[in-house]
């Protein structure tokens, strides 16, 4: 089987990369062309397929300096560094034509990105990706409990974790400004609001300092006041006064036409304390603050004011706690809110849905299992089973008729004769039902329009209880094994797979079927 | 109807199933490439046989493909695996489809879900840049280009009702001289399609002013009536029906837009273009598609710039074989993305998924003008409207800078690249979603 250690011997030099030239062992054994096939999917077909090594992606600073022991992830680099020592170095130079566009797949197999068509475009990508998708989760944040495989994640994320928040009135929390602007403009909160102008609030100039806790940078003056570049928000010294607040709102309370107080709802101080109040919610006068009078008045009465309200902020939380359970984040709200189908037979493939013979397969491991190993298989594990081919083998030899009938169940074809009476969502047509005239055999056609052997072909064909087959025992032997379809196994691999089957728990699998009108058929195929 | 064979009304006519190479030797030798490991590649295999097995009427086959599609397909499985649920789903129900006396394909159950409050919306298209690339470097060029105009109208062709603009709006109020006055016109017809809304298209509006009037922007909307659609009826607007295009056509008109002199115009079309038809319309009045009619409509408009986004993929005229590869190897992208930070079992994420499960029903199952989803790339775009009379507006360096901070905020498999004056959303290279920016060839010249 072709190694891909071949395609290094092939290049010449191993460019800033650097790390062809030593240690690459064979890529598993996936048989992939070099030149790659043209799949519309794939970014450039006639890109150089490279699969690296475990070792040598995780690997970092193979090079070392002979002198001083200095590591460096790149040959070039290291190169480079001799030159310091007064040491012989050799820098390859690029080939000055045209460079050869490689992308990197992935050696684990059964990896999404070990498939040439997702090759990813880069070398370190295919390092990151290597590293965090199987590699160990060494780098752990201490503010929440994120691990991560790849140092520089770890750093990204621990940059924003925490900072900067965006608190909308109804009590939702944003990491990012854009996400807050868009759910702030079409939210409850704000459209429950008069349409008097939130003339105060904003505390003077003091919204571009992030005056919460954590030590985060301002971010860099955005070159244009467009969104995507969040300035971090204002905090709460002046709070967002309501008028409408029940505590005696303190004098300077101008205005405001913002929100009833009980939006203001924080979240439980399990994540924030209270003191520091550092979230609120985007003022429009921000920028403008210098404008309102009131703001600045506002901010004389930082002190006690501010406290006191926020005290009674806090004070009220707990009582009025309807927004409170909304006070959660998005995906939470997501959650709760969201009630799939799933409790219908709706998904293919659900864990619950024992029908389903749903394998996971994930890593293509041995394709035969023992007979014991098969018994599991009938229920919704995730373990890898068989290859491909090997489970079209057993589907020619276990009857696929009343799996299949589950699949369809699962998409909501039943066979009756009432029509559906609502329109599918595409808009087609009405189906009547007349009885006759189905396409025949298949009746897939598809729009070629068979003849009608009378008869749900169609049905029967998912149902499996084929009646107007016709005599397809010999038609196709998909893995071209000799074994008739419908006839007993034949052959060392039949006899294999005959013991497989033996093996199935094929009593257990029918009343998993449910619906009754299955149980005791047989399972075998016939037709 | 009448159940007849749909041969004669529908001649889709589809490619010779030897395009599938449905011979022995060849499946089984396909198939055992894949041994050892069921990948992507693997199932895109699975499932061109099994739509060549249902074409050919081998059902055989078909049972068996079925069989072992169903075995490796699951929806809360690895990305491969959810998407070739959805494609199996595609497949079966395009063959009940055609087939359907006593079938009663309940297909609303199985691809249904609830429509979004506005809320939900919202953080929809924020989970993943998917959308908001495309509302970033617009909101960018749309705001750069009316610098200086006291008065801009908007024409908002998108399918995400309205979420682009509330950062634009937010942007404008910030300006140091001020927002100019602001308003945005949305048509009341808009493709059947994912995300829905549980709200119509008035509140949403409503809301949308509120806002403005929060942030203290001049503001106006108004939804441009198509008579006799509106968006309420979305589900059961006669798709098949180019008259469909023509009356919405039709309603492009100055009049009906209200086009004022004195405003400037943007024409804004998010993931807009590919509903527009690129087929010929079949009748012999036409000798454009409605895609090449509406870019001329819109060209005569006069307006200052045209950003145009849409997803980066070729489906418009392809064969079904092609069209499952080509779909197969785009839309594993949303669902890698999922993989990543939404776990297997989310609710949320196979509602996603979901929706995307139902533009995969489309282009899989649909032939004609029912199939809406006729995407087409970036490249392919560029030279339609280079075609059309529309020369190309590069990004900026301030907006290319945006986006990147943009896509910095977003897990790190998002990237981005520029082709010449096409933006280019990645997602491990691959190509994503595609930003462009546009103004008639004239433009220059009259001003």
């Amino acid at each position: 089987m072709p190694s891909y250690s071949d395609n290094f011997s092939a290049m010449n030099d191993s460019t800033a990369s650097g790390d062809s030239s030593s240690g690459n062992q064979t890529a598993p054994p996936k048989p992939t062309a070099k030149k790659k096939r043209n799949l519309p999917g794939m970014p450039d077909p006639e890109a150089e397929v490279i699969a690296l090594s475990p070792k040598t992606l995780l690997a970092t600073n193979r090079f070392v300096c002979e002198i001083c022991n200095k590591g460096f992830q790149r040959d070039q680099n290291l190169q480079l560094h001799r030159r310091g020592h007064n040491l012989p170095w050799k820098l390859r130079q690029r080939s000055s034509e045209e460079v050869k566009k490689r992308v990197y797949v992935c050696p684990e197999p059964g990896c999404i990105h070990h498939n040439p068509s997702r090759a990813l475009g880069d070398l370190t990508g295919i390092k990151k990706h290597f590293c965090r998708k199987h590699g160990e989760k060494k780098w752990k944040c201490d503010k929440c409990s994120k691990n991560y495989a790849v140092q520089s994640d770890w750093k990204a994320h621990s940059k924003i974790c925490g900072s900067r928040e965006y608190k909308c009135d109804c009590g939702t929390l944003f990491l990012r400004r854009d996400s807050f602007i868009t759910h702030r403009a079409f939210c409850d909160a704000l459209a429950g609001e008069s349409a008097k102008k939130n003339t105060a609030l904003a505390p003077p100039s003091a919204d571009e300092d992030p005056k919460n806790q954590t030590n985060l940078p301002s971010p860099p003056p955005p070159a244009m006041e467009a969104p995507p570049s969040p300035p971090p928000l204002p905090v709460a010294a002046p709070p967002p006064l309501q008028a409408s607040s029940p505590s005696a709102p303190p004098s300077t309370a101008v205005v405001s036409s913002v929100l009833p107080l009980h939006n203001l709802e924080l979240p439980e101080s399990a994540r924030h304390n209270p003191a520091t109040t550092r979230i609120l919610e985007d003022t429009p006068t921000v920028t403008d603050s210098p404008v309102n009078c009131s703001s600045n008045s506002l901010s004389s009465n930082n002190g006690s004011t501010s406290s006191n309200v926020f005290a009674s902020l806090f004070a009220s939380s707990t009582s009025s706690g309807i927004l409170q359970s909304q006070a959660t984040r998005f995906p939470d709200l997501f959650e709760t809110m969201a009630h799939t189908k799933q409790t219908s037979d709706v998904a293919l493939c659900t864990s619950s849905e024992p029908i389903s013979l749903c394998l996971a397969m994930n890593q293509g491991s041995s394709i035969f299992k023992t007979a014991g190993q098969e018994c599991r298989q009938y229920a919704p594990a995730p373990q890898p089973a068989m290859s491909a081919t090997a489970l079209l083998q057993k589907a020619a030899q276990v009857g696929v008729a009343a799996s299949n009938a589950s699949v369809l169940r699962g998409l909501g074809i039943v066979s009756s004769l009432s029509p559906s009476s609502e329109p599918q969502r595409w808009g087609r047509q009405e189906i009547e039902s007349e009885g006759a005239s189905l396409a025949s055999g298949l009746g897939l056609g598809l729009g070629l329009g068979l003849a009608c052997d009378g008869g749900s072909a169609l049905t029967e064909l998912m149902l499996g209880t084929p009646s107007v087959f016709g005599p397809k025992h010999a038609t196709l032997d998909l893995l071209g094994l000799g074994m008739a379809a419908s006839g007993g196994p034949t052959g060392g691999l039949s006899a294999i797979m005959k013991s497989i089957n033996d093996g199935l728990d094929v009593a257990a699998a029918a009343a998993a079927f449910g619906g009754g009108e299955y149980s005791g058929q047989d399972m075998g195929r016939s037709s | 109807m009448k159940a007849e064979p749909r041969g004669n009304s529908s001649h889709i006519s589809l490619q010779n199933p030897s395009h599938f190479n449905t011979t022995q030797s060849s499946i089984s030798g396909a198939l055992k490439e894949c041994l050892g490991s069921l990948d992507g590649a693997c199932i895109e295999k699975l499932l061109l046989h099994f739509a060549s097995a249902l074409e050919s009427n081998d059902v055989t086959s078909a049972q068996q493909v079925m069989w072992v599609l169903n075995n490796v397909a699951s929806s809360v499985g690895d990305p491969n695996q959810r998407l070739a649920s959805w494609f199996l789903r595609a497949l079966i129900s395009r063959a009940a489809r055609v087939s359907p006396t006593t079938i009663s394909f309940d297909g609303r159950s199985a691809l249904e879900r609830r429509p979004m409050t506005v809320t939900e919306l919202a953080g929809y298209v924020d989970l993943i840049p998917w959308h908001r690339f495309g509302f970033c470097a617009s909101n960018s060029v749309i705001f750069k280009t009316i610098q200086g105009f006291p008065r801009v109208h908007i024409l908002d062709f998108s399918i995400t009702h309205c979420m682009q603009w509330p950062t634009l709006i937010d942007a404008l109020a910030k300006r140091p001289e001020g927002p100019p006055s602001l308003r945005i016109s949305v048509p009341s017809w808009r493709p059947p399609v994912h995300p829905l809304l549980n709200v119509s298209s008035e509140e949403v509006c409503q809301r949308l002013t509120n806002f403005a009037k929060f942030k203290d922007v001049p503001f106006e909307i108004n939804v441009i009536e198509v008579p006799p659609l509106s968006t309420m009826d979305a589900g059961t607007s006669q798709l098949g029906s180019s008259d469909l295009y023509d009356l919405f056509l039709n309603q492009l008109n100055p009049s009906a837009l209200e086009i004022r002199d004195d405003e400037a115009l943007v024409i804004n079309c998010q993931n807009w273009l590919r509903y527009m038809p690129d087929e010929q319309m079949g009748s012999t009045s036409h000798d454009t598609s409605c895609r090449d009619a509406f870019l001329e409509i819109i060209k005569d408009l006069s307006p200052c710039i045209v950003t145009v986004v849409d997803e980066d993929c070729d489906l418009g005229t392809l064969s079904l074989a092609s069209r499952i590869t080509t779909c197969f190897n785009y839309l594993w992208i949303p669902f890698d993305s999922f993989e990543t930070f939404l776990p297997k079992n989310s609710p949320q994420r196979i509602e996603y998924e979901a929706d995307i499960g139902h533009k995969i029903e489309n282009i899989i199952g649909f032939e004609g003008i029912q199939r809406i989803e006729r995407l087409e790339s970036g490249i392919n775009l560029s030279k339609r409207m280079a075609n059309k009379g529309f020369q190309s507006v590069p990004f900026c360096e301030d907006t290319v800078k945006e986006v990147k901070i943009l896509l910095d905020e977003h897990a790190s498999g998002w990237g981005m690249k520029k082709d010449d004056d096409v933006l280019v959303l990645t997602w491990k290279g691959h190509n994503s979603i595609y930003a462009t920016a546009w103004v008639p060839c004239s433009y220059g010249v009259e001003y």
